[in-house]
């Protein structure tokens, strides 16, 4: 569905990733990891137009993206949950919803997008008029999920959804992730809980100074001594 | 102490330049709070509109009617300023030096154009008078008021209600996130700015009907605007046009009990007091 060719992207001089190219099927979920600074929050915001390819192509269903105006993206039903979750905090929670379901396609069917959403999330239900930057940060993330899903996506980008969040809460976050995956939409995970995005991802790619470094199915990668010590060790110690 | 009658016509006074500082800031105060722009020459723009509007009202044509005229000329004009600004990335700061320049050039073109001598529009508005009680007052007070209140009821739905306005405060708040949702942030910036500038035609309007025009008056709200879009809240709609009242009827009630030059220091109490006691609000 999702086809990403030799991409390059860079700020100024700086080149922050470099010949990148990964492919998501329909309905898989993939996931990308990598160390800080690697560029995984610099390709999914790309992706998701909020940064200009300098080269390469963006294919999706084979018609490339990469040179449409950033408010254009979302129109292929491209909808992010950005690192940092970035919520319009001084807009209410029903506000910042009803934002992501602006696109032509989504705003017809925004209704019952605002049902589904507040199913999945029930305590955003009873929210709907607090202010977003007065919730919680378990609650923020559930609201920019929420905000990607009611652009009804095809393609779901998530960016570091389990920062900052306490463990509870990250195991929740990803049954529900799991949930959303198995509702049948496509999705592109960065993660630094590597053991944690392995454990849901369909296929893996790792990524390192900028490059696709390895890849392979979940399984596969975990065997790998060089990723074992680089990763799965590691994260596990720092949690 | 001064009689009630005193009081009475000092409390509608300052309701209506009240309303005049509310509608003046209103455009002010949303293109600084929504577009970052902090448009010095949103006054230069709003005394030229008043020339404009005296121009074509002496060669015969209702005042009103200029407003047809005036805005679509203003809009194009305030849209092509954003543009510009942000064609070159240029910050807010730097914006108030830009405008404060193009404040100076308005300026000048005007005292080119009408010289420098003072200029009053006759239009039989001025001669309507409504008797209330003891007061009497004037058409194009009330006029200013109805379209101070009206404008500022309007945008404030709009940016509340309508998926224009969410549009427009998701973009304020963060432009590139927005547009990831699909919101065209800069047409959007485009459009505010041009009605920012377009009210600023509506404010020349009413001052064309209210006071004698000489180019200097340019500056002699700058101050007390400012104050007003401040204590109204960065890019609020009501804010400008409740804080104009409040600063207005103290003004007038300073003017009655004490003398006329204490008035300005009311404004600016006012403003001090909110920046030590809220700074958060600004």
């Amino acid at each position: 569905m999702l086809e990403v060719d030799r991409v390059r992207v860079s700020y100024g001089a700086a080149a922050a990733i470099v010949d990148v190219s990964l492919t998501i099927g329909d309905r898989e979920l993939v996931c990308v990891v990598g160390p800080n600074g690697a560029g995984k929050t610099t390709l999914i915001n790309a992706l998701a137009g909020l940064h200009r390819i300098d080269s390469g192509a963006l294919r999706l269903d084979g018609r490339d993206v990469s040179r449409l105006a950033p408010h254009r993206y979302c129109d292929h039903g491209i909808a992010i949950v950005p690192e940092g979750r970035r919520l319009f905090t001084g807009m209410t929670v029903r506000e910042n919803l009803e934002l992501g379901a602006y696109r032509r396609a989504a705003r017809a069917k925004r209704a019952r997008s605002l049902e589904r959403v507040c199913a999945l999330f029930p305590v955003l239900a009873e929210r709907l008029e607090a202010r977003a930057g007065a919730l919680s940060g378990g609650q923020q993330q559930m609201v920019a999920i929420g905000r990607a899903l009611m652009a009804e996506p095809r393609l779901l980008l998530l960016d570091e959804p389990s920062l900052g969040l306490a463990p509870l809460i990250v195991t929740a976050l990803f049954e529900t992730i799991r949930t959303i995956a198995a509702s049948g939409v496509t999705m592109l995970l960065v993660e630094q809980n590597v053991a944690l995005a392995l454990e849901v991802a369909s296929r893996a790619y790792v990524l390192e100074e900028g490059r696709i470094a390895a890849q392979g199915a979940p399984a596969e990668l975990r065997r790998r001594p060089e990723i074992r010590r680089a990763y799965l060790g590691l994260t596990e110690e720092a949690r | 102490m001064p009689s009630l009658a005193l009081l009475a016509q000092s409390l509608a006074s300052g309701i209506f330049i009240g309303a005049l500082y509310g509608l003046l800031g209103l455009g002010l105060s949303l293109a600084w709070g929504l577009l970052g722009q902090i448009n010095l020459a949103h006054f230069a723009l709003a005394l030229l509109g008043a020339y404009l509007t005296y121009q074509l009202g002496t060669a015969g044509l209702d005042p009103l009617a200029t407003l047809a005229i005036v805005l679509p000329a203003f809009f194009v004009f305030g849209a092509a300023l954003h543009w510009l600004f942000a064609r070159f990335a240029v910050s807010a700061f730097n914006s108030l030096l830009v405008t404060f320049g193009l404040t100076v050039i308005i300026e000048a073109a005007i005292q080119w154009i009408w010289s420098a001598d003072f200029r009053r529009l006759e239009s039989h508005y001025a001669d309507i008078r409504y008797r209330v009680g003891t007061l009497y007052i004037p058409l194009p007070e009330l006029l200013t008021l109805a379209l101070a209140v009206a404008l500022s009821l309007a945008l404030w739905a709009a940016l509340r209600y309508t998926d224009f306005g969410k549009a427009l405060r998701a973009s304020a708040e963060d432009a590139s996130m927005a547009q990831a949702f699909g919101v065209n942030a800069k047409a959007l910036a485009l459009l505010l700015s041009g009605i920012s500038a377009a009210l600023a035609g509506v404010a020349g309007l009413c001052i064309a009907l209210s006071y004698t025009l000489a180019p200097s008056q340019i500056y002699a709200w700058v101050g007390v605007v400012f104050a007003v879009v401040m204590l109204g809240g960065l890019g609020s709609a009501l804010g400008p046009l409740i804080a104009g009242i409040v600063i207005g009827v103290s003004e007038a009630l300073t003017m009655a009990f004490t003398a006329p030059s204490w008035a300005p220091l009311v404004s600016f109490s006012l403003l001090i007091a909110l920046l030590l006691l809220r700074p958060e609000k600004i």
